[in-house]
């Protein structure tokens, strides 16, 4: 599977953190990342659609905040307060949700190939946001006006969750 | 007998005094020492310091027992890890007359002992230890108070209470 | 039922998912930082009892994630299964005491926790300087951990001491009160 990009929205419907992982390229020129490059073959140019608009990073965000918002209050007033949705897909992309009772909202896009993620972003939610962030002393408790979650060892964290567990050739 | 017990800071000064009788064979736990007596308790008492300094790296145990006589009175002494020390001062009752006659059975074999007081024995230093031990006990849990500050006079209500329990317990 | 529930989550998180220190390496942090506190303040309580508040909710609005995280616990159905939740598994777990819930006013939005053993004030006596005893609530972190913690799972509160034992009252009773649920912020309007 291939991960093109990871987003935290926090209670606030600030984006505090985001990321995007270069889109794999089909042809034999810079391969940025190895591991995924396994999968780029067949992917490569599902990736098109999402790399278009990378110059306007906070557009994608609110795009992105804006879709998960919408269906999110869908989801509840169709289905009842527990009724949340997990995770949809596109053509192109596959886009998958995760909400903590505190509001913050972990969303990552992955290939249209990608099983249910709920389980791994709940663990980027425990192990990497909580451990290295939240109980941070010196990490600020909200991250207001997008100043985000400036933190190298949950970056790091996160770049080897990614590297190593999601993008494992399967 | 009478008792005035002090503790001392680590620049030898007084943190802590406390009066009281025996309560043992009827004893009613209040001091009798005589008023022209008393205020020379706290002169023994700081005299004693001295010889404490003196055994306190001997035995490397807390309780010193009996450090020094003066006259008719006997001082006790333990040191906490913390080089604070507790002085107990003992003196057996010599005025008789000012007695009350009802114990006076009981009373006749307290002073019988009294003219033998014999400050290194057993029976003696056994329950001046278990006093000490819980007025060290009561001491840990004062000091731990966020507000107490090292070498500061305790002023605790609580702390009294608890070496005036010890002592009716023990002494 | 939900309060047998809530005990047993509270006893299962604690056994084998929480990190323990030792009980006086806390109480003598937090006493120091009170103690410190007052010296820093001139003993002016009021000033006090309002930053141990303020350092409660900093640690409130952090400590609810690890509480979610580690309890797995779903949202509450409504402010009688919060306060479970808060005595049963929140202070169990980071305290070890489940505090009793008293006191629920008609309305069912205000509750007091009385607190028999409180770890945070163990050894401590108040100075006696014929204030402290009346100005000074010496645990008050506790609210703002409370109010911080509630406050981000949509529920603003109130919470505040109403008698103490370090005081000479026979309890010690924190008094909580909803205020009001807090909606879902809206994103801004683009253009």
């Amino acid at each position: 599977m291939v991960v093109y990009a990871f987003y935290i929205f926090d209670r606030h419907t600030e984006c505090i953190y985001s990321k995007k992982w270069p889109p794999p390229v089909a042809a034999s020129t810079a391969k940025p990342r190895p591991q995924s490059t396994s999968s780029a073959a067949t992917n490569g140019e599902s990736a098109q659609p999402l790399t278009r608009r990378t110059n306007q990073k906070s557009d994608d965000e609110k795009l992105v905040f804006g879709v998960v918002f919408s269906l999110r209050n869908m989801c509840r007033n169709l289905g009842g307060e527990d009724n949340f949705f997990m995770n949809f897909r596109t053509n192109e992309y596959k886009l998958h949700y995760f909400e903590t009772l505190t509001r913050l909202k972990f969303v990552m896009l992955t290939d249209t190939r990608t099983g249910n993620l709920r389980a791994a972003l709940h663990q980027i939610w425990l192990n990497l946001y909580i451990e290295y962030v939240v109980k941070n002393p010196l990490s600020p408790a909200e991250h207001p006006g997008g100043m985000g979650v400036a933190n190298e060892l949950f970056e790091r964290g996160l770049e080897s969750f990614v590297r190593e567990v999601l993008s494992a050739p399967s | 007998m009478s008792y005035y017990f002090a503790i001392i800071g680590t620049k030898d000064n007084p943190l802590f005094e406390h009066e009281f009788g025996t309560s043992r064979q009827g004893g009613d736990g209040v001091a009798r020492f005589r008023e022209d007596a008393r205020h020379m308790n706290q002169f023994i008492v700081h005299s004693s310091l001295d010889i404490v300094e003196e055994v306190q790296w001997g035995g490397g145990q807390m309780y010193l027992k009996h450090v020094d006589s003066f006259r008719n009175s006997h001082v006790f002494s333990f040191i906490t890890g913390g080089n604070v020390k507790f002085m107990l001062l003992v003196a057996p009752d010599t005025h008789n007359a000012s007695r009350a006659s009802s114990a006076s059975t009981a009373r006749s074999s307290t002073y019988g002992q009294v003219s033998t007081y014999n400050p290194t024995a057993p029976s003696t230093e056994e329950p001046i230890r278990n006093f000490f031990i819980e007025v060290y006990d009561a001491w840990l849990k004062t000091i731990m108070s966020p507000f107490y500050q090292v070498n500061m006079p305790v002023k605790s209500p609580v702390f009294r209470g608890r070496v005036a329990g010890a002592a009716k317990k023990y002494l | 039922m939900a309060s047998t529930k809530a005990a047993r989550i509270g006893e299962d998180v604690w056994k084998t998912r929480v990190d323990k220190v030792n009980a006086e390496l806390v109480t003598l942090t937090y006493g120091t930082i009170v103690a410190q506190l007052c010296a820093d303040f001139d003993a002016d309580y009021a000033e006090v009892n309002r930053q141990l508040d303020k350092m409660g909710y900093n640690i409130g609005v952090r400590l609810i994630e690890d509480f979610l995280a580690k309890s797995g616990t779903a949202a509450c159905a409504n402010f009688r299964e919060t306060a479970e939740m808060i005595a049963k598994v929140g202070f169990k777990m980071f305290l070890n005491i489940t505090p009793p819930i008293t006191n629920w006013s008609g309305d069912n939005k205000q509750f007091s926790l009385i607190f028999d053993e409180n770890p945070l004030a163990d050894f401590v006596e108040l100075p006696d300087d014929g204030r402290a005893q009346d100005e000074l609530w010496f645990s008050n972190i506790l609210c703002g951990v409370i109010r911080g913690a509630l406050e981000m799972v949509q529920l603003q509160v109130e919470a505040h001491f109403v008698s103490d034992v370090l005081r000479g009252n026979d309890t010690t009773e924190m008094r909580i009160s909803l205020i009001r649920i807090i909606d879902d912020e809206m994103p801004p309007d683009d253009e």
